[in-house]
């Protein structure tokens, strides 16, 4: 597993089964190796503004990307956006929201609140591979963070 | 006469109709009244002037009578008819005191004369200036009286003659003439009609004709109309001058006739005076009556006021209304019902606002639970959809060489199954939100919608012949994204049928149908049986098989529900391998 420090993707997905999908797709571009991932809204809040008990504390590490579900076990993603777009330190780090949900209050909530992109992860696994590698490229290689 | 405007108010139209009854009714009273005083005035002076002549007429008579009797003793006198019988030459002094005791010398007579029947005065006693001259004619019995005759222009006279005869039975040898003078002056008549009343006219005269007078002065003769005489006095109407009202009677056994005349003007002048006052008093009723029919109808307009003003409110959603109209009449009792049924009104109005609420409440929590249900199908069903639809393409790809044929063939399956379920779950959540979405209405250019459509239809038909026609279509008022929905699926239906056609043919078009506009998709393709049209638009409703033309029966469905929240209609015709054409109607973007 992936240390803190060299976090370049933050996956924060409850269902393991996703979770494995999506590193499978990222692998398959070979962007898996800087992944870590969050099993729920508590643990990715952790990350970022938790006291260290967890180990996963680590000030200054800044992943270059978020891959956000919204249906979150604990705290939902929604509130994690919030959470992290509030922050100074966390505001600027892009958050993708990666969901099942095509509902459109969740989108434009999502968007209210700073995501970056929202993307409605697709039951075709062809599909959903395509998605999530495209966006790990697009966020990694081609998008330049402020410095 | 201009007819009265139909908007007049009750509050004009009572006293109007009110003061002009009245108005009506005082005058034909007062028409009526004056009538009556008029005729009764009429009658009144009818009834003086027959009384006024036959008084007249009564006292002529019995001086008449007396001087008649007079004369007879005196040519009864034997004295008298010595003296004519001697031609004047013997007892002179007796005969002439014998006939100052039968007629002294004051008026009205003026002079006595004898005569034989020579035609010799015998005798002139009295004043000489009214002698007879020449000697009158001849009367053949005794107390006849003559007309009057003027004489020098101012007098009138009339004179009384009667035979003296030789012996009671004897001859007739002379006459005896009594010369009566008329008194003519002012003093006259004033002393004269002063009896009769001072308004009355007392005129005599000769039944014949002239002379007549009035007892002042000379006059003509009034019309032969007053002077008939009939068996007892009538008043009679003419003219002399102006208007009279006269009776006429002649004094019998005499040529001589008086007349009592009243003028109609004075008879009438009081009846006058009181038309003037009872008209004054008449258009003081009217003037209070008219004044209290207007306080009577402000009374009862001035509720239904009140009453018009608090139902316009309620009418315009104001319910809190109370009208206040004191009293026990049917207003009083109209204002309490109102009152009743607008707290009614109110009462029911807060019920019904109270239910609503409730009922809305209740929606709202349906909806929310319906919301979360989608959201957990939407998210929890497509998960593990997700993941068995991975993981059987991990294992084709990473297992794939050690894996039997049939193997490969059932991975297949399950990818193929698990492809179809998530279109399935994708399709039922866009047929359930579009449900629950709000209608953003406006005006639906539908020509470059559907343009638009048919584009994206083209492209993903690739190199297939597919001709789409679209004919100018009205605008249409509604939610744009859902319109597009609508088109969207029925395009991709008609392009989807027409697959085995070469090339397919879609028509889009129009026709008008009173206010709602018919747009129609029309297609060559496969058709369907017309005996199952009713179910083409049911949900999950299929008319051919998977194999053919693949779907998940949600399309029409949304179709449906897109076009009959837009308030309009959906049907389709067609035949089996013989085309197929889908009509729906909308409300024109003109309308409101």
């Amino acid at each position: 597993m992936t240390q803190p420090h060299e976090v370049e993707i933050l996956l924060v997905e409850d269902n393991p089964s996703d979770a494995e999908l999506t590193l499978r797709a990222l692998k398959q571009r070979n962007l898996a190796n800087q992944v870590f991932v969050c099993h729920d809204g508590a643990e990715a809040l952790e990350f970022f503004f938790g006291d260290g008990s967890h180990a996963l504390r680590e000030i200054g590490v800044v992943p270059k990307v978020i891959l956000l579900d919204l249906k979150l076990p604990k705290v939902d993603g929604l509130e994690v956006l919030r959470r992290l777009k509030e922050e100074a330190r966390t505001k600027s780090i892009p958050v993708v929201v990666l969901t099942s949900s095509r509902e459109e209050p969740d989108i434009a909530r999502a968007y209210r609140l700073g995501a970056n992109s929202y993307i409605v992860k697709p039951v075709d696994f062809e599909a959903f591979a395509r998605a999530v590698s495209d966006v790990g490229l697009y966020w990694l290689l081609l998008n330049h963070p402020p410095r | 006469m201009t007819r009265l405007p139909r908007d007049w108010s009750i509050e004009r139209k009572l006293p109007s109709f009110f003061s002009a009854l009245l108005l009506v009714v005082v005058l034909v009273m007062l028409g009526a009244a004056y009538q009556q005083v008029r005729t009764a005035a009429l009658t009144f002076a009818s009834e003086r002037v027959k009384r006024s002549t036959k008084e007249w007429v009564n006292a002529s008579l019995r001086s008449t009578a007396q001087q008649r009797t007079q004369l007879a003793t005196l040519v009864g006198d034997p004295g008298i008819r010595d003296f004519v019988a001697s031609k004047g030459t013997r007892g002179r002094d007796w005969a002439l005191a014998a006939m100052r005791r039968v007629a002294p010398d004051n008026a009205p007579n003026v002079a006595m004369e004898l005569w034989d029947t020579g035609g010799h005065r015998l005798v002139l006693r009295g004043d000489s200036a009214f002698a007879s001259d020449p000697a009158p004619l001849p009367a053949s019995d005794s107390g006849v009286v003559s007309p009057y005759r003027v004489q020098h222009d101012t007098l009138l006279l009339s004179d009384m003659q009667a035979v003296v005869r030789q012996g009671t039975e004897g001859a007739v040898i002379g006459r005896v003439v009594v010369i009566r003078r008329l008194n003519v002056s002012a003093v006259a008549r004033q002393t004269l009609t002063g009896i009769s009343g001072g308004d009355m006219s007392l005129l005599i005269g000769n039944a014949a004709g002239d002379p007549w007078t009035d007892l002042e002065k000379i006059i003509p003769a009034p019309p032969a109309a007053v002077r008939v005489v009939h068996d007892s006095a009538i008043a009679v109407s003419y003219e002399r001058g102006d208007a009279k009202i006269g009776a006429a009677a002649r004094i019998p056994g005499t040529p001589i006739m008086f007349i009592s005349e009243l003028s109609r003007r004075q008879v009438l002048a009081p009846t006058r005076v009181y038309l003037r006052r009872m008209s004054l008093i008449a258009a003081v009723i009217v003037l209070v009556g008219a004044l209290g029919a207007w306080w009577v109808s402000r009374r009862i307009t001035k509720p239904l006021r009140h009453l018009t003003t608090a139902a316009a409110a309620i009418a315009s959603g104001e319910l809190a209304q109370h009208v206040d109209i004191p009293g026990t009449d049917e207003l009083g009792r109209l204002g309490r019902s109102f009152n009743v049924m607008a707290s009614e009104v109110q009462r029911a109005r807060s019920n019904l606002e109270h239910q609503v609420a409730e009922r809305t409440q209740a929606l709202r929590e349906t909806n929310a639970e319906l919301e979360a249900f989608s959201y957990s199908v939407s998210h929890d069903l497509r998960a593990p959809l997700r993941a068995i639809h991975g993981f059987a393409r991990i294992l084709l790809e990473d297992h794939g060489a050690e894996l039997q044929p049939e193997a490969k063939r059932v991975l297949g399956v399950i990818d193929e199954n698990t492809r179809r379920m998530g279109q399935l779950i994708d399709d039922l959540l866009a047929f359930s939100r579009l449900g629950r979405k709000e209608l953003e209405t406006g005006r639906v250019d539908m020509t470059d919608l559907v343009r638009s459509v048919a584009d994206e239809v083209r492209r993903t038909a690739g190199d297939r012949p597919l001709e789409i026609t679209i004919g100018p279509l009205p605008p249409a008022r509604g939610d744009r994204d859902m319109l597009r929905q609508a088109v969207t699926n029925l395009l991709d239906n008609a392009a989807k049928f027409t697959r085995r056609r070469a090339p397919g043919q879609i028509e889009v078009g129009h026709r008008a149908d009173g206010a709602e506009t018919v747009y129609y998709v029309k297609d060559n393709g496969a058709g369907f049986d017309p005996r199952y049209a009713g179910k083409l638009f049911g949900v999950f409703q299929r008319l051919h098989r998977a194999e053919e033309f693949e779907g998940t029966g949600v399309g029409l469905a949304i179709v449906q529900r897109v076009v009959q929240r837009h308030g309009g209609r959906v049907w389709a015709e067609g035949q089996l391998e013989a085309g197929a054409t889908f009509f729906f109607t909308l409300r024109g973007a003109s309308d409101a």
